[in-house]
């Protein structure tokens, strides 16, 4: 386990794993994960009403112990042909458009370095440099 | 301008069967928000609303200046709610007051109304008529809790008007804020400085309308 070790673990999860859940399950997973100083980089995208719902989940998680996450995302769908795939998704398959990429983690351990819209970088603390 | 604002929030009004509209300010901590907020009650109530700090979260619950009622050349009035929301952030830590130099328990019930504020402010995104969205024109504002403000409006159909604050700093680079956001026309403000408010009212005007 993560907190047995000085350091963070990084977990990647794989679209076809979080497609079974609904987003309040993902959302508590994901949240009891970054608690225990997880970074997680989710194989998808979340959209702003999801985005504001890990917000408010998180702020109502923060204590002494928890300050709270740090996200970054890698979102499609600004062009014209990704409105129209994702209108596609939505309407014809029924299915909901997903493309992207969501990293979140507990902020004592990650630092957001760059985000930018086709770059995100940021700092993995080690636990004791997190807590000064 | 002010009289063309107040005739412009009349007119919207008027098409409405709402008897109020609600105009949000959102934005990150220490973007000036209240600044502003301040700024435009003292142009339309005459007094001030919020309280001003450089330490974070210093607006912890929202902040209403309600039904400051305007009337119009023909007599009929309308009731104006202007909401300077707290800063919307992904984290609180109590650390970030006591580095200000407010003792540790002080500190944590700051912190603990700090996300109180943020939870509040988030619920008031399905109850605003129209935001204006502030950004200190000195940071970074390509955030992924700006994006999820501005995505939140747009997915609702919100009228938003975007704000590059600050422009008095040495700093200040308001194309930042263009560019992290080319959906959206962005005001070049000092809310501080009383730069381009009248602007503001104009664009109000001709934007959220």
């Amino acid at each position: 386990m993560a907190d047995k070790e000085e350091g963070v673990t990084i977990e990647f999860l794989a679209k076809d794993k979080l497609s079974g859940d609904n987003f309040e399950e993902k959302l508590s997973s994901v949240l009891e994960k970054v608690k225990d100083n997880y970074v997680l980089v989710l194989e998808e995208g979340w959209t702003p009403e999801e985005k504001s719902s890990l917000i408010q989940a998180s702020m109502e998680e923060i204590d002494d112990d928890f300050p709270g996450v740090e996200f970054l995302g890698l979102d499609s769908a600004n062009s014209r042909f990704d409105k129209a795939k994702e209108l596609f998704y939505n309407r014809v398959l029924d299915k909901e458009y997903r493309e992207g990429l969501t990293i979140v983690g507990n902020s004592r351990v990650m630092e957001k370095v760059k985000e930018e819209r086709d770059t995100v970088s940021f700092l993995a603390k080690l636990e004791n440099e997190g807590n000064k | 301008m002010i009289n063309r604002l107040k005739k412009f929030l009349n007119d919207l009004f008027s098409g409405s069967e709402k008897d109020d509209i609600s105009i949000g300010i959102y934005g990150p901590p220490n973007a000036g928000k209240s600044t502003l907020a301040n700024h435009i009650s003292q142009d339309l109530a005459g007094e001030e609303m919020s309280d001003i700090s450089e330490v974070p979260h210093e607006t912890r619950a929202v902040e209403k200046k309600e039904k400051v009622t305007i009337e119009s050349d023909d007599g009929r009035t309308l009731d104006l709610n202007l909401l300077d929301m707290p800063g919307i952030s992904t984290n609180v830590d109590f650390k970030d007051f006591t580095e200000h130099g407010i003792e540790e328990d002080e500190a944590k019930g700051r912190a603990k109304e700090a996300t109180k504020g943020i939870v509040e402010a988030i619920k008031y995104l399905d109850d605003v008529d129209a935001c204006l969205v502030i950004f200190d024109s000195t940071d970074d504002p390509y955030t992924q809790v700006n994006v999820t403000i501005i995505g939140n409006l747009e997915a609702k159909d919100i009228p938003i008007l975007v704000l590059a604050n600050k422009t008095d700093l040495e700093d200040a680079d308001p194309s930042r804020v263009r560019d992290a956001f080319p959906q959206h026309p962005v005001l070049e403000i000092s809310a501080k400085e009383g730069e381009n408010i009248d602007k503001l009212y104009q664009e109000i005007v001709e934007r959220l309308g």
